[in-house]
């Protein structure tokens, strides 16, 4: 219903009576009084439908001196005679008035429903919009811009926070003016401190919403030019909504459940943006990781091709018996080595490492890494103790990293021990850990440089210029198991000698898995 | 340290083919392969190493990955589509996946660059004995140092004694027989072992072999018949007596 019809409504019924009026009274000898009421009534039930309640008060009032004045004897005079003219007047009276009264009602109720209609409306588009553009930045903007009519705003904007409850200026907040800026980078602010709504109040001082829920309130309405709520994803804030103004927007009840409904659907859009900006810095690293892997490979491939055939063709010299040539290939393996080792720590320093933890033995890990060392031992001797009675020792590690561990943590062992020396391997199980331990009769290390070893390109003082080595392989042992989630520690030896020990999260083998491993027997 | 390259004569080879674009490794490798066999074919590139795997019939060919025209491993599958010559890898990278990739489409063994003549040689030889092997075994007993294991009768002995073993160590034990030489992936021998058996937990492949080396080598710490190839899986090896 709208205010500019209802003159001409006025006008309209105001006439139609008159001309009732006058059409009755050609024939006022012929019909009574209650077709008199009857059919004035019907005028009265049009002019409120039209024209609304007071237009219906108004005609039943004028119908009432209508029928005491032209239709109850005396006739042209404003008195009643008979006590039964009294009761038509009241009835019209009664009749009229309670049937503007409830078709009043039935339209406000009709005006609701409408209301309820296009808020829903504008919900449902809430949530198409948030999915139907192909950017988390369009759709926030859509949605933005659905707010703004919804509330009749001037302004609407959504701020995403691009780590949850850390602050940062407004990605889609475009005020050009810095006050509003300043402002609304305030409101975030009080926002993330305190959970709830933010609005400016009559005095132009931001104050907080009694309760975090914007519907719920005790005022019934409030007039405000500047309001802001927060965006929550499973509790988290992860946005800013902001709603402003030129003239106080009127936050009704029904206005106030509208915003923060929408202001609920608006969190899973902005949720929506932080994620894609999430996922594209990460296909960012990922790309950045193949490039990286690319290189490494290029490199390895292009130092190792002509390392090779230096090998090959000094050791085929060697063959045919050139002293020089096995000086030769003894330098190019020693070259290759000090290569593996800068390429492998400059992969782990940059994180190009992939870890492919997986249930392991203790057995294999060592017998490979025995294997790999027997080139190494010239005369010495690696003991391994293992109980090979008791249940296979199990853990959860990479096979290959693991295997370097053990390798480097040997090889600096066999390299501190003289010719027929022993070194000691063994393993062990210490509550979660499978403890992998590697013990040498060398010098062992001076207390101020234990912690030392550790560090990249770090030599004892004592070890000798030509060790043919650049001190790498212990740093590259410890930040192996250390990916892994282990740790390689050293102490001394007591009687001397140093002790490596590399500790692995240890595993269990479980029944299901045992089950094949004791029973049915073959054979 | 003294470097001697010697070659068994009963081994003695017909043709081996090395495709490798580098000049000199190929003359190097000519020269240490030549008491191996009666004659080194060579092939600079990938197309021309399948046009010689075809005409020179080799008894084995080393393949470099690092070709100019071809990636290795398409060399490699396409050898295979009519060939079961053994092929030996020669790689400068050190990714355990290619070597996966490698070992599935059909390479037998792998080294890495920079690699020593004899590890060369005796990875070559050990490829020669087993195609060898491969001809007229399978029902004749396996026998090494004291250890019998006859597939035809299911029975493993060391020094006479009968060893038990589980089904799976079984099925294990008779996987790594029949391909004995070859290096197997650990997806393959899941395939071999478990394809019939499903819900057994694959993850528990190496708990089961830890305890199957248990039993049959002698020293479990240093197996000689089930050599771990690190990150790719395992190979079952024919000793020298």
């Amino acid at each position: 219903m709208t205010q500019g019809r209802r003159p001409a409504a006025w006008i309209i019924w105001g006439l139609l009576l008159a001309v009732v009026t006058v059409v009755m009274l050609q024939s006022r000898a012929d019909i009574d009084q209650a077709h008199v009421s009857l059919t004035m009534l019907l005028v009265v039930l049009g002019g409120s439908v039209a024209g609304g309640r007071a237009l219906g008060f108004t005609l039943s009032a004028i119908c009432i001196l209508l029928i005491n004045y032209y239709f109850q004897s005396p006739f042209e005079l404003f008195t009643v005679s008979k006590p039964f003219d009294w009761v038509v007047l009241l009835n019209f009276l009664a009749t009229s008035f309670v049937a503007t009264e409830l078709l009043t009602r039935a339209r406000q109720q009709a005006d609701a429903a409408e209301a309820r209609t296009s808020e829903v409306e504008a919900l449902s588009r809430l949530g198409a919009e948030s999915l139907q553009y192909a950017t988390a930045e369009e759709a926030l903007g859509a949605i933005a811009n659905l707010v703004r009519h919804a509330m009749g705003a001037d302004a609407c904007s959504i701020a995403p926070l691009a780590q949850p409850s850390q602050p940062r200026t407004p990605a889609l907040d475009r005020h050009s003016d810095d006050a509003l800026r300043a402002q609304a980078e305030q409101a975030t602010a009080r926002i993330l401190a305190t959970g709830r709504p933010v609005l400016l109040s009559a005095s132009n001082a931001l104050v907080e919403h009694p309760t975090a829920d914007i519907s719920t309130s005790a005022t019934a309405v409030i007039r405000t030019r500047f309001i802001a709520l927060p965006l929550r994803a499973e509790e988290r804030i992860i946005g800013v909504l902001t709603v402003r103004g030129e003239q106080p927007l009127v936050l009704d009840s029904p206005r106030r459940r509208l915003l923060a409904a929408m202001a609920y659907y608006a969190a899973p859009g902005t949720e929506r943006m932080r994620l894609m900006a999430e996922a594209a810095q990460a296909e960012m690293l990922r790309e950045t990781q193949r490039a990286k892997d690319q290189i490494f490979a290029s490199v390895s491939h292009d130092l190792r091709t002509p390392l090779t055939t230096i090998k090959v063709l000094a050791q085929s010299g060697a063959a045919r018996g050139g002293p020089s040539s096995i000086a030769i290939a003894e330098q190019a393996d020693r070259l290759a080595r000090m290569v593996a080792d800068l390429l492998e720590l400059s992969r782990l320093r940059t994180g190009g490492l992939a870890i492919a933890p997986e249930l392991n033995t203790a057995d294999d890990l060592i017998g490979a890494a025995l294997r790999q060392a027997e080139g190494m031992l010239d005369g010495r001797r690696v003991d391994v103790h293992l109980d090979f009675d008791a249940p296979t020792l199990v853990g959860r590690f990479d096979f290959v990293h693991t295997l370097r561990i053990v390798g480097n943590l040997l090889d600096n062992a066999l390299r501190y021990t003289p010719p027929q020396g022993i070194v000691e391997l063994r393993a062990e199980r210490h509550g979660g850990w499978l403890v992998i331990s590697v013990a040498d009769r060398g010098e062992g290390v001076a207390p101020h440089e234990q912690d030392r070893i550790f560090e990249s390109f770090y030599r004892p003082a004592s070890a000798s210029p030509d060790a043919g080595h650049a001190g790498l392989g212990l740093s590259i042992a410890r930040t192996l198991a250390e990916v892994q989630g282990g740790t390689v520690t050293y102490r001394s030896r007591p009687g001397g000698g140093s002790i490596f020990e590399l500790r692995l999260p240890a595993a269990d083998v479980d029944d299901m898995a045992a089950s094949d491993l004791g029973t049915s027997d073959h054979a | 340290m003294s470097i001697t390259l010697t070659a068994t004569p009963d081994l003695r080879a017909g043709a081996i083919l090395v495709i490798d674009d580098e000049m000199q490794i190929r003359r190097a490798l000519s020269e240490a392969l030549a008491p191996l066999c009666d004659e080194v074919v060579e092939a600079a590139t990938g197309a021309a190493g399948i046009a010689q795997a075809a005409a020179a019939s080799p008894d084995l060919i080393i393949l470099d990955l690092g070709l100019p025209d071809m990636a290795g491993v398409s060399v490699c599958l396409e050898i295979r589509r009519w060939s079961t010559v053994p092929i030996v890898v020669l790689s400068a990278r050190h990714a355990e996946q290619e070597k996966v990739e490698l070992f599935s489409a059909g390479a037998d063994d792998y080294v890495t660059k920079p690699f020593g003549l004899a590890e060369l040689v005796a990875r070559v030889q050990a490829q020669l004995r087993r195609a060898r092997v491969a001809m007229h075994s399978s029902t004749t007993p396996f026998l090494y140092d004291g250890l019998s294991i006859d597939i035809a009768h299911r029975e493993v002995r060391r020094d006479g004694t009968l060893i038990r073993l589980t089904r799976t160590e079984w099925q294990l034990l008779q996987t790594f027989v029949t391909h004995a030489g070859r290096t197997l992936t650990h997806q393959q021998i899941f395939d071999l072992v478990w394809a019939k058996s499903f819900g057994n937990p694959q993850q528990y492949l190496r708990v089961h072999l830890t305890n199957l080396r248990r039993k049959i080598e002698r020293e479990p710490a240093a197996p000689r018949l089930i050599i771990t190839e690190p990150g790719v899986g395992y190979r079952f090896v024919v000793p020298q007596e």
